[in-house]
């Protein structure tokens, strides 16, 4: 028992680190549908942590969420986002606010305080996930980081999306997994998010003959 | 009692949901609004009453699930007095609100009006009854959207929408002191609930005091229009439905009255510093003499009646300004004595100002008009009417034999009783106050010689008054029903003071009642009948007598009484309204004599005949009163936070990524905060 709790700790800690090597790759990946391809990628390697984690400790309900994350992020989300795509004549983000080296080396400053914070709770915990948790924070920071360096409409959806996997990842980690009700709300909730920021970037496109979103400046008063 | 209640909460809810389900049919609407108010007040008089004479307060609980918070509610002696209050207001404005609204139909929404109406009574009611400082501030908070949502019913005119936004931010920053106030109180006290306010775990230290004393004092005095923060109210006041204007001055500001004896007597236990009563004293006299003075100047009849709410606000504060003073030096009988007057006169300004809002609601259906130099002679066309709207200004003027009279004269006494205080200042003081009031009635009276004159006597200014019609039965019982109160308050105190003695005993911790009824109940007396009495059924009795007598000489002694009707002897030329006293004729010594605090303006633009200078072909005159407040303390805050806003506004890029960025940092921080 022992050492397979051991190992199954192990494996799920390889799971998480899979998933944050996705994000560096989002990070320094220009072309949008390689963004989009590298997302399902990256809610592919939660749909494994997931089902490992459901596995390790019995939780059925974990079977579900991780289904549910199959079906709606590896499988509905990309084919959205790959149609917006189609249907905009931009391929690759040009300008970016932060470039593509000082990006990496910024989300690995965020990986490093990631683990600077989660330090002191780490060994409190008892579960065998614990130390997903600050993986799961650095995947956090990074989406965020991601929205704000990227100019494109779909980038920021991606950042937001991956913010959320690291979400569904701590929330996974620290207790393994919110309740299945509270799991199905986020799900609706970002597939919904999706579905509006697709409509929204095609308006956008339509208005301003352009994704980027500091167009909007001239909203303001 | 709770059954009682349970029928006063009913009825409003039913009153809220009846005119909102029914077809479109504006009769019918406005008596499914009125109906259940009428019940419900009327449940609300009697549980006043028995909420008054009961010897044990009662109370129910609801526990809710969010924390500090409970629907608590309790019936003791002050609360009862409020809601018997609110509910014989109520009572007279649903009456008359079954023939007012009627002329709304087709300029807003007669069932919204209807429903807020009810609703507007229950969160008053609720107010007065809450016991839980959470619970207050959710029926408070509620009293005032509703009343603004009331205040806002003809939206489609540009000066009531301004009137309106004036009105909310002023009660949001006054809510917003209030919060202040039931903050520190939990401060020590752990827990919302009355009880716990009432008996902190330890005393609170004397500076949080004094604090709760200033912010209670600004918040509710927002809501009071204390100056100088009653500018909201010659705004609010005239742009809602007159019957609406009747509940908010008559009972909604009262409210704070309740809601600051509540703090200070209840809350505080009666224990303050001697400055704590002379401020609220100073302010009281303060808001009398300016609320008047303003009052004079104003020819739209609601904006004058909305001044003199702060006039009658200030005078119930100097009764209860010295009834605190004397609370602070241990004078129990005449602090007592300060509360009874004061409380007396919230009661009293109630009733006859809701009588007076009414009467100005009827002048308003019957003319379409509110400037009063509009009307003229409209006694003829609407006598009862005009009966009702001069009971009401020979009570707001303080004369005998009315309600006002007796409260002023109470006011008076408790204020001349200050030779008993220890200290030479207070004893100056509270003289002056006393000379204060006495010049602020001396103007009230003025003002209302001009508004009933210039309104009902003389000929018709204009076309409106002229075609003027007496309003419907409704509206007469309502205005009828408060001028009764009106004359039995102030001919039979001894029906009032033992209820109002019951409500002060346990603030003041003494009962008076057989001091202050002297003589069986025929006569007042400040506590000390060698000082001073007054019995209001012989003067009464004096005044009719008088009357008769003079009716009699004139018989007896005088000529021919044969009525001869013939027009008004005018030297030989036709008498026409423009030779009548205007009203601004009629102020302009008052005006002259105070200058110094009005500032006025005067512009007389001449146009000559092109032939000759000495014909006049047409004169224009105009005269404004400086806004001294809105112009050097609220234009100055205005710009002031305008100014911040837009230094603000640089942050305010409107850009996605920043606003990002801002989240991103403030997280990082507050992620390198935690550890």
């Amino acid at each position: 028992m022992q050492v397979l709790s051991y190992s199954g700790s192990q494996l799920v800690d390889l799971c998480s680190a899979l998933l944050l090597l996705t994000c560096f790759a989002i990070v320094a990946q220009r072309r949008l549908s390689a963004c989009v391809d590298l997302f399902a990628l990256q809610s592919a390697f939660l749909v494994m942590t997931a089902a490992l984690v459901a596995y390790l400790t019995g939780n059925q309900h974990l079977y579900i969420a991780a289904a549910l994350t199959g079906v709606i992020k590896v499988i509905i989300i990309p084919r959205v986002l790959k149609k917006v795509i189609d249907r905009l004549n931009v391929k690759r983000e040009l300008v970016m606010y932060v470039n593509v080296p000082a990006g990496l080396l910024i989300c690995g400053g965020l990986v490093m305080l990631a683990f600077f914070i989660s330090q002191p709770i780490i060994p409190l915990g008892f579960l065998l996930t614990r130390d997903s948790l600050a993986i799961a924070l650095a995947i956090v920071l990074i989406g965020f980081f991601t929205m704000i360096a990227r100019q494109k409409a779909v980038t920021q959806l991606v950042g937001f999306l991956v913010l959320e996997n690291g979400l569904f990842l701590g929330a996974t980690a620290a207790t393994y997994g919110m309740p299945l009700i509270v799991e199905l709300g986020v799900f609706f909730d970002v597939l919904i998010a999706t579905l509006i920021a697709g409509i929204y970037t095609n308006r956008l496109q339509d208005a301003f003959d352009s994704v980027d979103t500091n167009q909007l400046t001239v909203l303001k008063e | 009692m709770l059954n009682l209640l349970w029928i006063l909460l009913g009825s409003y809810v039913v009153g809220i949901l009846l005119p909102l389900c029914l077809p479109r049919r504006p009769e019918v609407q406005s008596l499914a609004a009125s109906a259940p108010a009428i019940v419900a007040t009327s449940a609300g008089i009697v549980l006043g009453l028995l909420g008054i004479t009961s010897s044990e307060p009662v109370t129910i609980s609801l526990a809710s699930t969010i924390p500090l918070l409970a629907f608590s509610i309790r019936i003791d002696p002050l609360a009862a007095f409020f809601v018997l209050t609110i509910s014989l207001v109520g009572l007279a404005a649903s009456i008359y609100a079954i023939g007012y609204v009627r002329h709304f139909d087709g300029r807003a929404s007669v069932p919204v009006l209807g429903a807020l109406f009810n609703g507007f009574l229950c969160s008053m009611t609720l107010v007065v009854l809450a016991d839980n400082g959470i619970f207050f501030l959710i029926v408070w908070e509620l009293m005032s959207l509703l009343s603004y949502f009331l205040v806002v019913t003809e939206h489609e005119k540009a000066e009531v929408r301004y009137a309106g936004l004036f009105y909310l931010i002023m009660t949001h920053v006054g809510t917003a002191f209030i919060i202040l106030t039931f903050l520190i109180l939990f401060y020590d006290s752990g827990a919302f609930s009355f009880e716990a306010f009432r008996h902190p775990k330890q005393p609170l230290p004397e500076g949080m005091r004094t604090f709760a004393f200033l912010m209670a004092l600004i918040g509710f005095g927002t809501k009071a229009g204390i100056v100088p923060l009653h500018v909201w109210l010659p705004y609010a006041h005239p742009a809602a439905p007159s019957h609406i204007s009747a509940l908010m001055s008559g009972v909604m500001i009262k409210t704070a009255i309740y809601a600051l004896i509540r703090v200070y007597f209840d809350f505080l236990g009666g224990q303050f510093p001697w400055w704590w009563g002379f401020v609220v004293l100073f302010l009281g006299a303060t808001s009398a003499l300016l609320g008047v003075m303003y009052a004079l100047m104003e020819h739209d009849l609601k904006r004058l009646l909305a001044f003199h709410s702060v006039e009658n606000i200030g005078i119930i504060l100097l009764g209860i300004g010295a009834g605190m003073i004397f609370q602070s030096y241990g004078l129990k009988e005449l602090a007592a004595l300060g509360l009874l007057a004061g409380l007396y006169h919230t009661i009293n300004h109630a009733m006859f100002k809701a009588l007076l809002f009414l009467g100005a609601g009827s002048l308003l259906y019957a003319t379409h008009a509110r400037n009063i130099d509009e009307y003229g002679g409209l006694l003829r066309r609407m006598p009862w009417t005009g009966v009702f709207f001069l009971i009401g200004a020979v009570s707001i003027s303080a004369l005998p034999p009315t309600n006002g009279f007796v409260s002023e004269w109470l006011v008076f006494q408790s204020l001349f009783l200050s030779y008993q205080l220890p200290t030479v200042f207070l004893k100056l003081m509270l003289p002056i106050a006393a000379a204060i009031l006495a010049l602020t009635g001396v103007l009230a009276l003025a003002c209302f010689a001009k508004a009933f004159g210039i309104s009902f006597l003389a000929l018709p200014r204009s076309a409106h008054a002229r075609h003027a019609e007496e309003v419907s039965a409704p509206m007469r019982v309502g205005m009828g029903l408060l001028a009764a109160f009106c004359l039995v308050l102030g001919v039979a105190p001894m029906v009032i003071v033992p209820l109002l003695d019951r409500v002060i005993a346990p603030l003041a911790g003494i009962s008076i009642e057989e001091k202050v009824l002297a003589m069986d109940g025929w006569a007042l007396a400040p506590v000390n009948v060698e000082f001073s009495s007054l019995s209001t059924p012989v003067l009464a009795l004096l005044l009719t007598g008088l009357a008769l007598l003079g009716w009699g000489l004139a018989v007896v002694f005088g000529g021919r009484l044969r009525t001869r009707h013939y027009k008004t002897w005018g030297c030989g030329i036709n008498l026409t309204p423009r030779m009548e006293y205007t009203a601004t004729g009629f102020v302009q010594p008052i005006k002259r004599v105070f200058s110094t605090v009005y500032q006025p303006t005067v512009k007389l633009e001449t146009e000559f005949l092109h032939e000759s200078r000495y014909f006049v072909k047409r004169r224009h005159f105009e005269f404004h009163i400086e806004p001294i407040f809105e112009k050097y303390l609220y234009n100055p805050l205005v710009a002031f936070f305008t100014t911040m806003a837009d230094r603000l506004r640089v942050i305010q890029a409107g850009s996605l990524h920043l606003y990002l960025t801002y989240i991103f940092v403030t997280l990082i921080l507050l992620l390198l905060l935690a550890v």
